[in-house]
């Protein structure tokens, strides 16, 4: 198989979490309905539920009353979005976002955006920042919400989410949620200190399971329409039967990742990757190296075509792409298009996600992989 | 995507990649790098024979396939401005997806323009 690069993308379940989820399954665990007040089935199985929430508040600074189960972070971000736009509709339709959101962000916008709403979706410097101030620019007296990513899925960089906290707290309309699914476990998060109202958080980019996340929701009290009804589990705010496998395997996931660090590894292990790739020429770093989690390095290769260069490396790397022709969208990635890069360097960049399984042949690899096919397609091409 | 034997061979041994110089040879280039398609064919032609070809493409796998094929076919035979095959015969043979048509077009054009160079008059 080839070597996998593409934790931003998922990451595979630690046997640990697979070994907690196993144990809700069966007519031996916990398999009862959390709901179930009536019976000691359904009591073991909320034991577990409220472990879970715990833990996964206590990994990013939050209250387990703040946690609310979803189905993942998709689901987390529509809550968020369509939530406030709903509840506050009368108060204002105004929202302020970033071009390098995750689509699960952008795509509720733009459907607020034909129901009537106005978007103001703010255009990141060359490597990727949202300066807080373009976002204190674009509030205005009807906006009712700020949704901005912590780490960026494609490039990696952090933004400053308390400083935008701050702005949105002096405005005093506009909440803010964070989309932070590719935080935890890579850099610093703290519910708490960040200020933020709304928090998307994921199982899957920890090395949980698919299928699950939460929304956290500030205990200062951050009024949302409901989107699914039939229930009431989860304070009203999201109706369905608590998947107790899955959020006990999102709690041990967050417990791990904040028991077992392990950044400075990956940091090195990216800057070892970065100098091979750079030695090539003509290779270009997307993203402010500065302010970007280890596991992510995103990179352009000047004067390649980018589905040769896919097609190249695929058959010992998997990684994702830019390139129009191989992604699900058919476009070349808008976050590199919205940091100023040409289309050509838009479609030859690879984003390399590393993780906990992440060694030093593995990097070696990539760089010799890379660097044979970048060699190549350039001789190829007459570069 | 995935790719045909056929065309992941000839994409990663890109046969005759390169350029030709000296007498007799001849040059022809269509697309644009810009773009995101752009091929280019040398030929040395002798007695109307295409004596050697290369070829040098910033394109897909299918369309580097397509030139390096191209050219291994083309070397012994007449310099005529038709591919060896249509494009449409190409793209059944290389398995290239409908909304890549435009390219094999462009590897049309970039051979018709090198043949088209080696039977101009001299000085044209």
């Amino acid at each position: 198989m080839p070597v996998y690069l593409d934790h931003a993308a998922t990451t595979p379940v630690d046997p640990r979490v697979a070994a907690r989820m196993a144990q809700c399954l069966a007519e031996d665990g916990a398999f009862g309905n959390p709901g179930s007040a009536s019976h000691d089935y359904g009591d073991a199985a909320r034991a577990v539920v409220e472990e879970a929430r715990a833990q996964v508040a206590a990994a990013v600074g939050a209250l387990a009353a703040e946690v609310v189960w979803t189905s993942g972070a998709t689901e987390a971000n529509n809550l968020a979005i369509f939530g406030v736009a709903q509840y506050y509709r009368d108060h204002g339709r105004h929202i302020v976002t970033a071009r390098t959101e995750h689509s699960a962000v952008l795509d509720p916008c733009r459907e607020l955006e034909r129901r009537g709403w106005r978007v103001t979706y703010l255009a990141p410097d060359r490597s990727g920042i949202i300066d807080p101030e373009q976002v204190a620019a674009a509030l205005r007296a009807d906006t009712v919400l700020v949704s901005i990513m912590h780490v960026n899925n494609e490039i990696g960089v952090i933004q400053d989410v308390a400083a935008m906290s701050a702005i949105c707290a002096r405005h005093g309309g506009a909440r803010l949620h964070v989309d932070a699914a590719q935080s935890v476990g890579k850099c610093g998060l703290d519910f708490g200190r960040l200020g933020a109202d709304l928090m998307t958080l994921s199982a899957h980019k920890v090395y949980g399971p698919k299928g699950v996340g939460a929304l956290l929701v500030s205990r200062r009290g951050v009024p949302l329409s409901a989107l699914q009804f039939g229930g009431g589990q989860e304070r009203g705010l999201r109706a369905g039967t608590v998947a107790t496998h899955q959020v006990a395997g999102m709690g041990a996931a967050f417990a791990l990742a904040v028991a077992e660090p392990d950044n400075e590894r990956i940091a090195l292990l990216r800057d070892r990757l970065w100098q091979g790739l750079a030695a090539l020429g003509g290779v270009v770093r997307n993203g402010d190296a500065g302010r970007s989690v280890p596991q992510l390095l995103n990179v352009s290769f000047e004067d390649v075509e980018g589905e040769s260069l896919l097609a190249a490396v695929r058959p010992h790397l998997a990684v994702s792409t830019g390139s129009a022709c191989t992604s699900a969208l058919q476009e070349p990635s808008y976050v590199l298009r919205a940091l100023g890069r040409n289309e050509r360097l838009c479609e030859s960049s690879l984003r390399f996600g590393l993780g906990r399984g992440t060694r030093e042949r593995d990097i070696d690899t990539a760089v010799a992989v890379v660097g044979r096919a970048v060699s190549h397609l350039r001789k190829v091409g007459g570069a | 995507m995935n790719y045909s034997d056929l065309t992941r061979r000839y994409f990663e041994t890109a046969v005759n990649a390169g350029v030709l110089t000296g007498p007799g040879t001849f040059r022809g280039a269509a697309g644009s790098r810009a773009q995101g398609t752009w091929v280019q064919f040398d030929i040395q032609v002798g007695c109307g024979i295409i004596q050697a070809a290369r070829f040098l493409a910033f394109a897909c796998p299918h369309t580097i396939a397509v030139c390096a094929w191209t050219t291994e076919k083309a070397i012994g035979g007449p310099a005529r401005a038709v591919l060896p095959e249509s494009a449409q015969a190409l793209s059944e043979r290389f398995a290239v997806p409908v909304e890549k048509l435009g390219r094999l077009l462009i590897v049309e054009d970039a051979w018709a323009a090198a043949v088209a160079a080696a039977a101009a008059p001299a000085g044209a």
